[in-house]
């Protein structure tokens, strides 16, 4: 174990040339992880994407679409001043949401390929 | 002074404190102080999550800045809610699986030195006193409207600063994460229900959400300001030119005492007119101004309208402080490290931005509608506050909360928003203290100074740091009214929360995002990163304050970014590209970087606690 890494966390070591974390009974390879790593980044970056798009998408149309900062469409509510006071709120709430179920199912997902790789590797004793 | 509110607040005091010595018994071990064992469920951490996150600024300062500003000030509660998705998208869980107890200890496990850790601490309080200042002037302007009267011979504001900085002192050293949770958790739930409570006066008194929004903006938006006689009188100055601005009717140089004479009644400008004719220059008055528009300059400034507080650059960078400024706040952080999972930590995110969306819809309603209650109590004489007011506009807008609540619902309601203040500053307050406890005590005492140090001794130290952090916020809190910042800024509790986020997220989120989500980031490029973004967004902020105070001009490069109200803008990107090209140029990733990627995005040690809980679940039946 290095320095910055503390021992409670598990236990690194090297099998058939491949880097394996043992927790409890538990192994992490480095291939299980990367793709973890992938699925788990593409899952974030294309909800980020869209989260900073419509964000970043209420100052533009504050600054440059008049019917959309200006032109009043319910009482005294403009649709900026409407988004920015309950749209944004729910469309928060959807994709946290959504973001979460996505996520808890690629963790499914990744654990049963976890459990497959462990059990693999215990049956060739590679790691204990 | 309103009896029924000061039983409240001493009740809200009481219990803070019988729950933190409640919970003494379960802060024996350092896990325990910092992190409650890591055992807060989703729901209960959510409500602790937003109690921490729901400072005076959000409870004072967000219906305070809808009041003054109409829809700038409303971004104030969106965006506060919004920087909860960078939260739950990017850092939570990988934060959570990766362990540790704090930020800093991320920062060192990632990239395995001690200046790393140690900058990352430094920041961890800088980011923490620039959050704690508004919780500290909160609690002098609060105590100010509610009492009325000083202490011991201080005067109101610094009764309150002091008055609240020794109960959190007490209640923080004594409860540890546990007392602190479990308060957070209640006061968030009491501060919830004083907006809602407010929100249900405010429509069962009549209020139209749609109907107020249009009569706020059928005339141009006014505010008030405190202004001395010769700032009135002097010629308003072009801010890039620095030349007289020319009033086109009259040829004469434009000045605030023609706005005001324009704006006020003539009832409210003949007080201004008496205290000029006193003599006094230095004399200082309130006056009612009609509100210019930075973002549309020729349109009039109306109150569903942006353009009151920021112009084009200031509308983006704003958004960005708020919604990058969460990921950046310590306090919030650590939180996530209680959570028993990652799948818990965002499940928790879920449940905060019900609570908190829920909330910040509730505010700007508070503040339109009070602009409406006060003004229409002030023209039939049935208003009663003694928050001091011009034409019917309060002269701090930041009193807006237990003024609405006076005028709503009596003594009663007014208690009970000024004990949700008062739950606000400690909920936010406990996690501010314990996070620069963490600091200090966890992060340069058992790592550097005292490393064998036992369990019993490790926890007087954090309690050392807890009592330390709260007597120098003291210090920062009692000084702000002196430094003239409440008269140079309105809204200032939520403007200042907003520069700790900047500093946050110009500091901290560059490198939490390159740190888990790209392997090539060295320990080299993180530290310049966080150098940059920690010292730009300082520099520009102070930069901005001198300006406001009129220490520097508004003209060249200082005026420049001084100009910036939000640094993030630059200090963002700039500090995000450091790290990119510095860690291109270094290449050293560390040599156990397999390792640290199989702990940030590992699912080993989940699993393994699954188990472990399991087991404990089946030997308890």
């Amino acid at each position: 174990m290095s320095e910055g890494i503390t021992s409670e966390k598990g236990k690194v070591s090297v099998v058939n040339g491949m880097s394996i974390m043992t927790v409890g009974g538990h192994i992490d390879t480095m291939e299980t992880v990367d793709i973890v790593f992938k699925e788990q980044r593409k899952l974030s970056f294309t909800y980020g994407a869209i989260f900073f798009v419509v964000t970043l998408a209420v100052p533009a149309s504050s600054v440059w679409v008049e019917s959309w900062y200006a032109t009043p469409i319910w009482g005294g509510f403009t649709w900026n001043y409407l988004f920015v006071s309950l749209i944004y709120f729910v469309f928060l709430w959807g994709m946290a949401w959504s973001f979460s179920k996505q996520a808890d199912k690629l963790d499914d997902r990744i654990n049963s390929m976890a459990d497959a790789a462990e059990a693999e590797l215990k049956k060739g004793g590679g790691a204990s | 002074m309103n009896m029924i509110a000061v039983y409240l607040v001493v009740g809200l005091i009481l219990f803070t404190i019988a729950l933190s010595v409640f919970s003494r018994r379960f802060t024996r071990t350092t896990a325990d102080f910092y992190l409650a064992g890591r055992k807060i469920g989703a729901f209960t951490n959510a409500s602790a999550i937003s109690g921490d996150y729901l400072s005076a600024a959000s409870f004072l300062g967000v219906a305070a800045a809808v009041y003054a500003s109409g829809l700038d000030g409303v971004w104030y509660a969106a965006g506060f809610a919004g920087g909860f998705m960078v939260v739950v998208l990017f850092i939570a869980s990988p934060l959570r699986r990766f362990g540790e107890y704090t930020v800093a200890d991320f920062a060192f496990g990632r990239f395995g030195t001690n200046r790393m850790r140690l900058l990352t601490v430094l920041s961890v309080l800088l980011v923490s006193m620039f959050y704690m200042a508004p919780q500290m002037f909160g609690a002098g302007t609060t105590w100010q409207v509610l009492v009325g009267a000083g202490i011991l011979g201080m005067n109101p504001y610094t009764s309150g600063v002091v008055v609240v900085a020794g109960i959190m002192m007490f209640y923080v050293a004594v409860g540890g994460m546990k007392g602190t949770t479990l308060n957070q958790v209640f006061q968030f739930w009491w501060l919830w229900f004083a907006m809602f409570l407010v929100v249900i006066f405010a429509f069962g008194s009549g209020f139209s959400y749609p109907d107020a929004l249009a009569r706020q903006s059928e005339s141009k938006l006014t505010g008030t300001k405190t202004m001395s006689v010769a700032d009135l009188t002097a010629p308003i100055k072009d801010p890039k030119t620095g030349e007289p601005v020319i009033n086109e009717e009259t040829g004469q140089p434009k000045t605030a005492y023609d706005n005001a004479k324009a704006t006020m009644s003539p009832a409210a400008f003949a007080k201004v007119e008496e205290v000029i004719a006193a003599g006094d220059e230095t004399a200082k008055v309130d006056v009612l101004l009609g509100q210019g528009n930075k973002l549309h300059t020729l349109r009039t400034m109306l109150f569903a309208e942006p353009g009151h507080r920021y112009n084009p650059l200031d509308q983006f960078s704003m958004v960005l402080a708020l919604v990058l400024g969460t990921a950046g706040l310590p306090h919030i952080l650590n939180r996530y490290y209680t959570n028993p999972s990652g799948a818990a930590a965002r499940r928790s995110t879920f449940w905060v931005l019900i609570f908190i969306g829920t909330f910040y819809i509730f505010a700007p309603i508070v503040g339109l509608a009070g602009r409406g209650i006060i003004s229409d109590a002030v023209s039939n004489g049935t208003y009663n506050a003694t928050a001091p007011v011009v034409d019917g506009i309060l002269v701090k807008a930041d009193q807006l909360m237990p003024t609405i609540g006076l005028m709503l619902g009596g003594d009663w309601l007014m208690g009970i928003v000024t004990a949700g203040a008062f739950a606000a500053m400690f909920s936010t307050i406990g996690g501010l203290l314990i996070a620069a406890a963490s600091a200090i005590g966890h992060d340069v005492y058992e790592k550097y100074i005292n490393t064998d140090a036992s369990e019993a001794k490790r926890v007087a130290v954090a309690k050392v740091s807890v009592v330390s952090f709260a007597l120098i916020a003291l210090g920062i809190g009692i000084g702000i009214p002196a430094s003239g910042l409440d008269k140079a800024y309105p809204a200032l509790i939520a403007m200042m929360v907003t520069w700790a986020f900047a500093v946050g997220a110009s500091a901290f989120v560059p490198v939490l995002l390159t740190g888990i989500w790209w392997k090539g980031t060295t320990e080299k490029g993180a530290l310049a990163g966080m150098f940059v973004g920690l010292s730009g967004s300082i520099s520009i902020i102070f930069l901005n304050i001198l300006m406001q105070l009129k220490v520097i001009p508004a003209t060249g490069v200082l005026g420049f970014f001084g100009a910036l109200t939000f640094p993030v803008i630059f200090t963002f990107p700039v500090a995000l590209l450091t790290i990119f090209l510095v860690s291109k140029f270094d290449g050293k990733v560390p040599d156990n970087i397999d390792e640290i990627w199989m702990r940030i995005h590992g699912t080993a040690s989940e699993r393994h606690e699954r188990d472990v809980e399991a087991s404990i679940a089946k030997a308890a039946k």
